[in-house]
């Protein structure tokens, strides 16, 4: 199948949508597919092969955040191009609402259309404003994609119609064959603990378990907790009691590799998350790893959990619990293993093989009897056309 | 304004006006299609579907009752998409009551997948029993797809249809006002994953 992948998001910065996309394309590309990625990127930028830069991007607040984006009736002239070159069965846009080069694929292409929604808080009065203008588009989209529940529940609220849900895959082999290090294993009595997230960011809720971890303490008086993930660590240091600041280590951010040793390396990893999770991708790192999970019980949480069943629960902020959950895992090696192994089992769900079927399974849908991706002539006269041959500027 | 002025205007109005019909009527004939689209998708995978089962009941592993009622309930699907073959498969856009006939296929692999009669499936030599069960599984996963898709397309043709524009001037044509089809479509348990 000739697959053309359209990403909003420059691939000279780490995101979610850019790992999303490029992770999707190499399992794509694996199973014998043509992928042809379009998204922004500066030109000194090493890029992959499959991947079609359409330029620089330009820094816009949008959605409350400041964005690298790409649009203008230049780049709209090079995605038309594209659209009109790739001779596509489907054409697979992420993010389509979002101000860049999704939207304006959307806008030049016909026939079969996938899209994916990945946010969970689409700004609805951008929304609202520009919604006439952007209804006609939508319209195009033949079959659309959530990557979550509360990412399907926007769809629903604010563009209209039904979503699948089809979550984020994650590479589960390269966590599941990390090496564990000695450093970051625990000893009997002296279990080590592991939490990744921003640090100064209260809804990852280190400050839950920085309350939590007194009462570990007391029974595992040898209990070590490594910290990782970005923030102002003296911050947080400034905000433990000192019996906590001593069995803490905060690591910084880590790379991908060291995240995996790590998580296959402690003795639980904990997710006390308070809200605003709409997947916990992290999780499913951790229960590839290996790692046993305790985790609050949001509603994403439970669902990646299978409901609780391949990791321990607690209520959300409730730090008793906690630390109950804790001390009766660190006290049962048995339960601990028995939660790896399902853990283990339950993440082979989320793996790109599982994920990249069922993404298939939409585009098989969508291409049934239809005749593949063409530019898009309705609403063309033409003078139109003639004032668009015009002006398309040559190629540089 | 002098009369050529007043000329100008309305000519550039009623360009405007003709220019605004023509590409309504675009998009609504692009929605049409892709409601057509998704219907002959979901025809095809609920043949699939139907297809998968009968090779199931034919693989051997299942209990001579349950064959019975899944080779029942996916005959009465194939016949009911071959009396339609060739057809119009709308049938004045009611899916020519075919959903009665799928929500009971649906309901037999459920009630005939049980976790025992799925782990007699996976016992069977040669494996043709175990490749059965993904055929069902892959096109019942896709009859879902297709229904909802449908679904959606059929909103969208219903909204723009009720536009002031589309009908005062009859843009729809003869075209009947699509509807969504609502069946049970829902994966047995056993084979969910």
């Amino acid at each position: 199948m000739r697959i053309g992948i359209v990403c909003p998001y420059s691939f000279d910065v780490p995101g979610g949508v850019q790992f999303h996309v490029r992770d999707l394309a190499e399992h794509l590309i694996g199973q014998g597919h043509h992928v042809s990625v379009l998204a922004p990127a500066d030109h000194d930028t090493a890029l992959p092969g499959y991947l079609e830069s359409v330029g620089r991007t330009v820094p816009v607040r949008y959605n409350g955040s400041v964005a690298r984006l790409s649009f203008g009736p230049v780049t709209a002239a090079r995605v038309g191009r594209w659209v009109d070159r790739g001779e596509f069965d489907v054409v697979h846009l992420h993010e389509p609402v979002t101000p860049s080069i999704s939207l304006l694929a959307l806008w030049a292409a016909e026939g079969p259309i996938v899209a994916t929604f990945h946010t969970s808080n689409i700004r609805s009065r951008a929304m609202q404003a520009a919604y006439p203008l952007l209804r006609p588009s939508l319209e195009k989209i033949a079959g659309r994609i959530a990557v979550s529940e509360d990412a399907r529940r926007t769809v629903t609220t604010h563009v209209g119609g039904d979503a699948v849900v089809i979550p984020n895959g994650v590479n589960v082999d390269r966590f599941a064959t990390a090496v564990p290090r000695p450093q970051w294993q625990g000893a009997e009595g002296a279990p080590t603990l592991a939490f990744l997230g921003r640090i100064d960011e209260p809804r990852k809720g280190l400050q839950v378990l920085a309350a939590a971890m007194p009462g570990v303490l007391e029974a595992y008086p040898g209990a070590r907790l490594l910290v990782v993930g970005p923030g102002d660590a003296e911050a947080a240091r400034a905000r433990m009691v000192p019996e906590v600041l001593k069995a803490t280590e905060f690591l910084g951010a880590v790379s991908d590799a060291d995240k995996a040793s790590l998580l296959a390396s402690v003795d639980l990893y904990v997710a006390p998350h308070t809200g605003g999770e709409s997947f916990g991708i992290v999780l499913v790192e951790a229960m590839s790893a290996g790692a046993p999970v305790v985790a609050s019980d949001l509603p994403a949480f439970l669902r990646v959990l299978d409901g609780g069943r391949a990791g321990a629960t607690f209520r959300s902020e409730d730090t008793t619990a906690l630390t109950h959950e804790v001390v009766r895992l660190v006290g049962d090696p048995a339960a601990r293993a028995a939660l790896a192994e399902e853990g283990r089992r339950r993440a082979r769900q989320f793996d790109w093989s599982v994920v990249a079927e069922e993404v298939m399974a939409v585009y098989e849908t969508v291409t049934h009897g239809a005749g593949g991706v063409r530019a898009d002539t309705s609403g063309d006269t033409r003078w139109t056309r003639m004032l668009r041959g015009l002006s398309r500027p040559s190629d540089d | 304004m002098d009369g050529l002025t007043w000329g100008v205007v309305v000519v550039a109005l009623l360009l405007g006006i003709a220019w605004y019909l023509s590409y309504s009527a675009a998009r609504l004939d692009r929605l049409h299609s892709r409601v057509e689209g998704a219907l002959s998708a979901l025809d095809a995978q609920l043949v699939r579907r139907a297809e998968a089962t009968l090779e199931l009941v034919n693989s051997g592993g299942l209990d001579p009752a349950s064959a019975l009622i899944l080779a029942g309930a996916a005959s009465e699907s194939l016949e009911a998409h071959n009396e339609r073959a060739g057809d119009d498969l709308l049938e004045g856009q009611t899916f020519a009551g075919r959903e009665l006939i799928e929500s009971d296929l649906t309901e037999a692999l459920q009630i005939a997948l049980s976790p025992q009669a799925v782990e007699e499936v996976r016992r069977v030599p040669g494996e043709a029993g175990v490749a059965a069960l993904g055929r069902v599984r892959a096109a019942a996963v896709r009859v879902q797809l297709a229904r909802r898709f449908h679904n959606d397309a059929v909103k969208d043709v219903q909204r723009v249809r009720r536009k002031a524009v589309v009908r005062w001037f009859r843009l729809a044509g003869h075209a009947e006002l699509p509807q969504t089809i609502e069946f049970d479509d829902e994966l047995p348990p056993t084979v969910r994953e």
